[in-house]
């Protein structure tokens, strides 16, 4: 039976779309004048009856189920585009139509998909060229391109089908033999994405056996991705003659262990061992953060890949402890400045990857349907422009949690074990191809063949459901332990909770699947979103399933655990893979590294010889400097895009994500009633041109600052780092390797030191070591960058409510201040880049700025306003103050484009109310730099600039 | 005195019912959050509720159109039990997708003929928006939910939130009967009217896209407060209805005392 075509015309205009038609003028440089759209929707129901009411909204829409000529304002239409999902791709509008088509007791599948109408003088040419940058993403869904006349020419309501992801493939396991030479090991992991070296199989081969399964050879791999594994960081590195024993045993634990004892810390509740850091700025809760990176999904798709970046560290918090409620997210993004490629430069851009724009479009609404569609606030974020970003976008994405003390059954929360004879539930949605082999693949580099299925789309609605059931069965005392299923799937949870009973046995036959025909390897290893794994004493089975039940949500119970010292794993009943836990958890050999740092380089070829030069300024007045500073993508007003995230959900929200740092009450999530914490981030990846050592530190700095500017206390500040690295391990591919892998050092070591210094304990982390585009550009060269070395800190610190002061300045009269000195020191910052200025690069003072973060802390009542200097320096840190308040700004002595707009860290512009001068500068030893004045100009040695002429150039966006 | 006793529905997507049940019990209710399938197991459960609280989210993840298929759910799995409720004239609030919700199962404006005569459109400006506003109670207004309050501040944060008539004469008539509740200030999604809430005739059944629960305390204020345990606008929406179930409940006992 041929299934129904639904088609949902909007009787009132839409004007979603106009930006499309605009980005596709500008940026496609394609003559398009308008796009229109109508949804369609394919189902196998019977009969077209009852099916209007469900799908259109009778003010706004009108259904049609036969061939039907639309008319627009626009005239003609002279393309029409089909969009459609690929077969097996999550379809979240066509899974909700078929759960309300359920509702009126009609049990049949949908499938989603849109109707583009182009207008307009293009060409075939052009339209495909929309269809593929703008309205499809090939990976995922199918465009067919038609024109308009061939498009109703056709009957598209008869034969309808929807798209079938069945495979026809035999579920059994081959054997596969490590028996072969270097050269036949490493075509096996190529050709199967293993991500595994030559040594690595020979290892499997000598300590495990050399004739295993292809799901033995999977888990391995997956367990022993750099994704997983983080190699790297536990390497045993050769630095400049130096010995090191693992960067993350030397710098991050040892910074927190060093920091913990010298301060007698007591409220590191859980830190490096979880999945997420956990500490008590509260007496009745705990809070967890977690911070992820997203970056080769993000690639490949966008939206996707952000939106699942978002939900999986969601259910990083939601697996912390016995199940933490998340309450705040950031997001901090890093890419090519959105208005590149300039149409001239367009052939330099790699091949195969989506332009800026795309890529910032996408992300952002990934993130922004996957904060606000499980009502969770975005609190704080950044973005970085750098062109070195083209051919791998970095996505970082954060979750703060809040766990209770203990349990209504008196359990600690943050603390889990499950018990021989738990039953092993998988718990969420079920599994499918989408997500195989996310793990092995973010460990190697982008090329043009990266496999689709390594692409996913969320569904935030399951999530939604699984996140209240799981919360609810958490309080019921049903489950014993959890963990979420990221990277690797089932093979990394059910292999990782293995280890707290020694052994666990599964049946990969009784998991639910999307479609059938999927291997056994395949379901082991699949990154399918939305699951958790979830440790349920037998007691307790029939209980869980109930409430499952009513939350809408699947569980099957799918094994247990056991003390056998193996994971197992079954396919209806006959043994597919036996790993002993030891051989797969603790035998892989430390990986051992060179690396060299001689001093700062300049940037790869790539990015010097398509843009730098020709992108330039001429040296300018400070006035006109800072005007070009305030467009500058890495300084403009991001606030139409930090608008598009809720931000205010779940009532809690006490500083917005406009300032520096977000806070959190935390009252309402049961926290003391005065009791409140705040976020900040900072990232200075192109000090790592100079020197990753001081990039590190400067990062770590930001993020303090924006805490502290929050009202945040240093005392109670806990940090995190993600490293989001190119390829630091030489190789003939690689020949910067050691270069790289020295940066990594440098980076290291100077977060230790910032931390030792600033008291500051890291709590968690995450690194990313395989941030490099390989491939050719668009002019058929090849080309071959990584990313800027980049570490992204965030920092969390508790903040006493009420004691906030404003970002911006807010009373006439008030006197301006800048704390922490006078910046020297261009090396690094916005306004060297835009001029191309060479210069040195800022110092450094940690001891200085620690105790002033303190002195201000204890002082905040004596602060009108409190703003921390970052990107563009003091003078852009001032505009920023003025704009918020409508003020204007009189600065006495002169100043120079150094002093004006170095980026030197440690340093705040503030405001105090005359009446305080003496109690602040008595404090403060600091002299005022001018006044805060009501004329709406910013005036300065001779020149007086208009507020509306800063904010206009401010406010330009991008 | 009896508290009057709210339900807080949840499930499916639905994100602001802890926010919306607290709101409710700093008011003075007693709220409980109850999962639409719970609900669904046991309607009769429905009767035992002085109101009703639709809260803000993303129910179904918008999927068909903002409250669309939870509309579908209500009309389907609580059926009688809910519109029993309606027709009991007991209080409802819709925020947000709880407005989008009431005025797809044709509550609003017009319960008692449920015809669809509204609806709530994507928003002009063509995307999700947060942002705080500045809204106008209208004189003639017989919402008992913002009874006496003068103009407030409110976040909205929608994506769907422009009201649009298919006829142009309905909104005459509800600005005539009183039934605009509230209004922005200027324009911030391109609804009629800059309309941003409004009732059915017995002022009960409150639909609103602003979210009231959001601002209770001057803690989650736009601007830091150092007052931050201070009421804020949104709390006086859900103590004007704990007061008339109060008041009302007064009357009925004192029409049920012998003279």
């Amino acid at each position: 039976m041929t299934a129904i075509r639904i088609e949902i015309e909007n009787t009132i205009p839409d004007r979603r779309l106009e930006k499309w038609a605009a980005e596709a003028r500008d940026a496609l440089g394609v003559p398009l004048a308008a796009i229109e759209e109508v949804k369609v929707y394919k189902t196998t129901a019977g009969t077209t009856e009852n099916l209007a009411p469900v799908f259109a909204d009778p003010v706004l829409q009108q259904a049609h189920f036969d061939n039907k000529e639309y008319k627009f304002p626009h005239g003609a239409p002279a393309f029409v585009v089909d969009v459609g999902f690929r077969a097996g791709v999550t379809d979240n509008p066509g899974h909700a139509a078929a759960e309300a088509l359920a509702l009126s007791g009609i049990s049949a599948r949908v499938a989603s998909g849109s109707l583009y109408f182009l207008f307009g003088a293009l060409d075939k040419s052009g339209a495909e060229k929309v269809a593929r940058e703008l309205l499809a993403n090939d990976l995922i869904q199918k465009a067919d391109v038609y024109p308009a006349n061939d498009f109703y020419a056709h009957d598209r309501f008869k034969n309808v089908s929807l798209p079938e992801a069945a495979r026809t493939t035999k579920a059994r396991p081959e054997t596969i033999s490590l028996d072969l030479a270097d050269a036949g090991l490493e075509a096996l992991s190529r050709d199967r994405c293993l991500a595994l070296s030559v040594d690595e199989l020979k290892h499997v081969r000598a300590a495990f056996k050399a004739d295993l399964t292809d799901v033995e050879l999977e888990i391995i791999a997956q367990s022993w991705s750099e994704h997983c594994r983080h190699k790297i960081f536990g390497a045993e590195i050769d630095y400049n003659g130096e010995k090191i024993n693992s960067l993350y045993k030397t710098c991050v634990k040892r910074a927190t262990e060093e920091v913990k004892k010298a301060r007698k810390l007591d409220w590191l509740v859980s830190v490096f061992s979880d999945n997420a850091g956990i500490v008590r700025f509260d007496d009745h809760i705990d809070l967890c953060i977690k911070v992820e990176t997203h970056n080769s999904p993000s690639a490949l798709d966008p939206y996707g890949g952000a939106l699942t970046g978002i939900l999986g560290v969601n259910r990083d918090i939601l697996g912390a402890g016995l199940g933490a409620r998340p309450i705040a997210n950031t997001d901090v993004f890093c890419f090519a400045p959105p208005d590149m490629p300039a149409r001239t430069e367009e052939e330099f851009m790699p091949q195969g990857v989506k332009s800026p724009r795309r890529m910032l479009e996408g992300v952002h609404k990934g993130v922004e349907d996957g904060g606000n569609k499980s009502g969770i606030p975005t609190v704080n974020g950044a973005f970085f422009f750098d062109r070195d970003y083209a051919g791998k976008p970095l996505v970082f994405v954060g979750t703060v949690g809040v766990l209770p003390h203990a349990l209504p059954d008196g359990r600690k929360a943050a603390e889990k074990q499950a018990h021989v004879g738990d039953r092993v539930f998988m718990v969420g949605g079920a599994i499918g191809a989408d997500g195989i082999h996310g793990a092995t693949f973010s460990s190697m580099e982008i090329d043009e063949n990266a496999p689709a299925t390594a692409v996913q789309i969320g569904d935030p609605l399951t999530q939604k459901r699984m996140t209240d059931f799981l919360l609810e069965t958490r309080d019921l005392g049903l489950y014993s332990a959890i963990t979420d299923n990221g990277a690797g799937g089932l093979s990394s949870s059910v292999g990782e909770m293995a280890q707290m009973t020694n052994g666990a046995l599964i049946d990969l036959a009784l998991c639910p699947v999307k479609y059938p025909g999927l291997k056994p390897w395949e379901l082991m290893v699949s990154e399918s979103q939305e699951r958790m794994t979830v440790a349920v004493p037998p007691q307790h089975t029939a209980a869980f399933l109930e409430r499952a039940a009513r939350h809408g949500v699947t569980a099957t119970d799918i094994g247990c655990f056991t003390a056998s010292g193996n994971l197992e794993v079954l396919y209806n009943q006959a043994t597919v893979a036996s790993l002993p836990l030891d051989f797969l958890h603790d035998s892989l050999p430390q990986m051992k590294l060179k690396a060299a740092w001689d001093g700062g380089r300049e940037r790869a070829a790539w990015s010097a010889e398509t843009n730098l030069q020709a992108r330039t300024r001429q040296a300018e007045g400070l006035d006109a400097a800072l005007l070009q500073l305030l467009q500058s993508p890495n300084i403009t007003s991001k606030e139409k895009w930090v608008r598009a995230y809720d931000h205010e959900v779940q009532a809690a929200t006490h500083v917005k994500p406009f300032a520096d740092g977000g806070a959190i009450w935390l009252k309402p999530h049961g926290g003391a009633e005065d009791n409140g914490v705040t976020i900040g981030c900072g990232l200075a990846p192109r000090l790592s041109l100079h020197d990753p050592y001081l990039m590190a530190q400067c990062a770590v700095d930001e993020a303090v600052r924006n805490v502290v500017a929050a009202g945040g206390d240093p005392d109670m500040c806990c940090l995190l780092d993600n490293f989001c690295w190119p390829d630091p391990v030489q190789s003939a591919k690689n020949p910067d390797g050691e270069y790289r892998l020295g940066q990594l050092v440098r980076a290291c070591q100077g977060l230790h030191d910032a931390c030792i210094n600033y008291g500051m304990p890291l709590v968690s982390g995450k690194d990313s070591m395989k941030n490099d585009f390989k491939g050719k550009d668009k002019g058929g060269r090849d080309i071959s960058f990584g990313v800027l070395p980049t570490l992204l800190v965030t920092a969390m610190a508790r903040v006493k409510m009420g004691s906030v002061p404003a970002s911006h300045f807010n009373t006439a009269g008030d006197l301006i201040y800048l704390l922490g000195g006078k910046g020297s020191g261009l090396g690094g910052s916005e306004y060297a880049h835009i001029y191309n200025a060479c210069a040195k690069t800022p110092a450094i003072d940690l001891a200085r700025n620690i105790a002033l973060y303190r002195k201000i802390h204890a002082a905040l009542p004596l602060f009108s306003s409190l703003h921390d200097i970052s990107e563009g320096g003091m003078m852009v840190a001032l505009s920023e103050s003025m704009i918020g308040g409508r003020n204007g700004a009189q600065l006495s002595g002169t100043l120079d484009a150094e002093t004006a707009f170095s980026e030197a860290p440690g340093r705040f512009v503030v405001s105090v109310p005359a009446a305080k001068r003496e109690a602040f500068e008595k404090i403060f030893g600091a002299k005022a730099i001018g006044t805060v004045t009501d004329d709406a100009k910013l005036s300065f040695n001779d020149i007086s600039l208009p507020l509306e002429a800063i904010s206009a150039a401010w406010e330009k966006g991008f | 005195m009896m508290q009057p006793a709210f339900l807080v529905l949840s499930g499916d997507g639905i994100n602001c019912e802890r926010e919306t049940a607290a709101a409710l019990r700093d008011a003075g209710a007693n709220a409980e959050i109850l999962h639409i399938n719970d609900l669904a197991a046991k309607p009769d459960t429905l009767a035992r509720f002085d109101g009703m609280a639709i809260p803000g989210g993303f129910s179904f993840g918008d999927e068909l159109g903002s409250g669309q298929i939870l509309a579908l759910k209500i009309r389907h799995a609580l059926g009688d039990a809910f519109f029993d409720f309606v027709a009991a004239q007991k209080p409802i609030i819709g925020i947000c997708n709880g407005f989008q919700v009431l005025v797809k199962l044709g509550l609003l404006p017009y319960p008692a003929t449920q015809k669809r005569v509204m609806a709530l459109a994507p928003n002009l400006q063509g995307g999700f928006i947060d942002r705080w506003v500045t809204l106008q109670p209208a004189q003639n207004s017989i919402c008992k939910w913002t009874e006496g309050m003068e103009a407030f501040d409110l976040p909205i944060r929608h994506g769907e939130g422009r009201v649009v008539f298919g006829d142009d004469a309905v909104y005459d008539e509800l600005k005539e009967n009183g039934q605009i509740a509230l209004t922005y200030r200027e324009d911030v999604n391109g609804s009629h009217q800059h309309i941003a809430g409004l009732c059915d005739p017995s002022g009960l059944i409150f639909g609103l896209m602003p979210h009231p629960e959001a601002f209770v305390y001057q803690a989650t204020n736009f601007a830091p407060q150092r007052d931050f345990m201070a009421a804020g606008a949104g709390a006086q929406i859900f103590r004007n209805i704990v007061t008339y179930l109060t008041e009302t409940q007064k009357e009925k006992s004192y029409a049920g005392r012998p003279h």
